[in-house]
């Protein structure tokens, strides 16, 4: 997405006289409108495998909150989600500082006893 | 390696096979078409053991498979709208085989073709009103803290909360009147919901998260209507992107 002030007019992806999608890949669409199109949008027809809807659309409102602009966000320094074990999988990395914090413990209380 | 199965993408009419070409599916695999009557399913194979429902279940928990997922899709997508009327599918709608595929097809044909004749010819133009940024603090905050007297103090919360009104009111009207003459050049219109303000990235809030359907001719009359509304509007910020695929109005209506 594109913001627009006053007399600048940007937006991507434009399109040509020739064809309207002629310079459309790849497409830098912010993952929040993707997935306001992909996971909200688009046609339902019930396949052989069934997810849950409403766990996706909790999950949506979720992701929503979070990525309505991951580029700019990570941009500004703002990346807490991928330490969210919740959203990213991967809680290495606060295991391992817990791991740390414990064992420093350990030795400051044996160092007094 | 688990059980193959059938990722479903989009339908499509009068798909040229080539279009595919070059355009990779899920995982990267190969797109394939299934015909049914004049309409074709573009399909891919996926594993089971990522497309399956258990796995489907833990794999939408996680951010960096669905950015994957839904960017490969969206690909997808969009290379079929650019050649042909195109029924974007909800993410991950997977069946077990061709023949399953071929059955919905044939069990949602009258719908599938109504919503194609609905969208050829046309795209999908998504539009986003943002409020500028409230200067609350500068308002609020006497320049010198001794001096501000307690009936001083609530002139001005009252002058603020005046102002902040008036700025919403504007904004609103702003919103409407940028929404009504988008809507004038549009076949259809869906307000979606708003992205969420605390993490949008941007600094206002979001007024407006519009998508239009524009017959495809009018995409430059559109496109320097809003260049137009920007202009007029100095009171919002307004963004434009676009064409989508026609995601937010290929839908099925069974009566």
């Amino acid at each position: 997405m594109t913001e627009l002030r006053n007399d600048s007019v940007e937006r991507r992806p434009g399109p040509s006289a020739a064809s309207p999608y002629a310079d459309r890949q790849p497409r830098p669409a912010s993952l929040a409108d993707v997935l306001d199109r992909v996971l909200d949008k688009g046609i339902v027809i019930a396949g052989d495998i069934q997810v849950n809807l409403l766990d996706i659309e909790l999950l949506t409102i979720k992701i929503r909150l979070l990525v309505a602009s991951v580029d700019r966000a990570q941009e500004m320094g703002i990346d807490w989600w991928k330490n969210d074990p919740m959203l990213s999988g991967r809680d290495d990395k606060l295991a391992e500082e817990n791991r740390e914090l414990k064992r420093r413990v350990q030795e400051l209380e044996a160092r007094r006893g | 390696m688990g059980e193959p199965a059938r990722y479903l993408y989009a339908v499509t009419r009068g798909l040229a096979p080539a279009v595919l070409d070059g355009v990779c599916g899920q995982a990267g695999e190969r797109l394939e078409m299934l015909g049914v009557l004049d309409l074709e399913a573009v399909v891919s194979t996926v594993d089971l053991d990522e497309f399956g429902e258990d796995a489907l279940h833990e794999n939408l928990e996680h951010l960096d498979w669905i950015e994957r997922t839904a960017r490969a899709h969206d690909a997808v997508v969009q290379a079929c709208a650019a050649a042909a009327p195109t029924a974007p599918m909800r993410l991950a709608t997977v069946c077990l085989d061709d023949q399953s595929v071929r059955l919905r097809l044939e069990e949602w044909y009258d719908e599938l073709a109504a919503a194609l004749d609905r969208v050829a010819g046309r795209e999908e133009w998504s539009v986003k009103v943002f409020a500028h940024p409230a200067p609350t603090t500068a308002v609020m905050e006497p320049a010198e803290p001794a001096l501000a007297g307690g009936a001083a103090y609530l002139r001005r919360k009252k002058a603020a909360t005046e102002e902040r009104r008036a700025a919403e009111a504007r904004s609103l009207r702003a919103v409407e009147a940028v929404d009504r003459e988008l809507r004038g050049i549009s076949v259809a219109a869906r307000h979606l919901r708003a992205q969420d303000p605390r993490l949008s990235g941007h600094a206002g809030t979001m007024l407006l998260n519009a998508a239009y359907l524009v017959e495809a001719g009018d995409a430059r009359r559109f496109t320097e209507l809003v260049a137009e509304l920007v202009r007029t509007h100095p009171g919002v910020s307004i963004g434009c992107d676009g064409p989508w695929p026609p995601y937010s109005f290929a839908t099925l209506d069974r009566s």
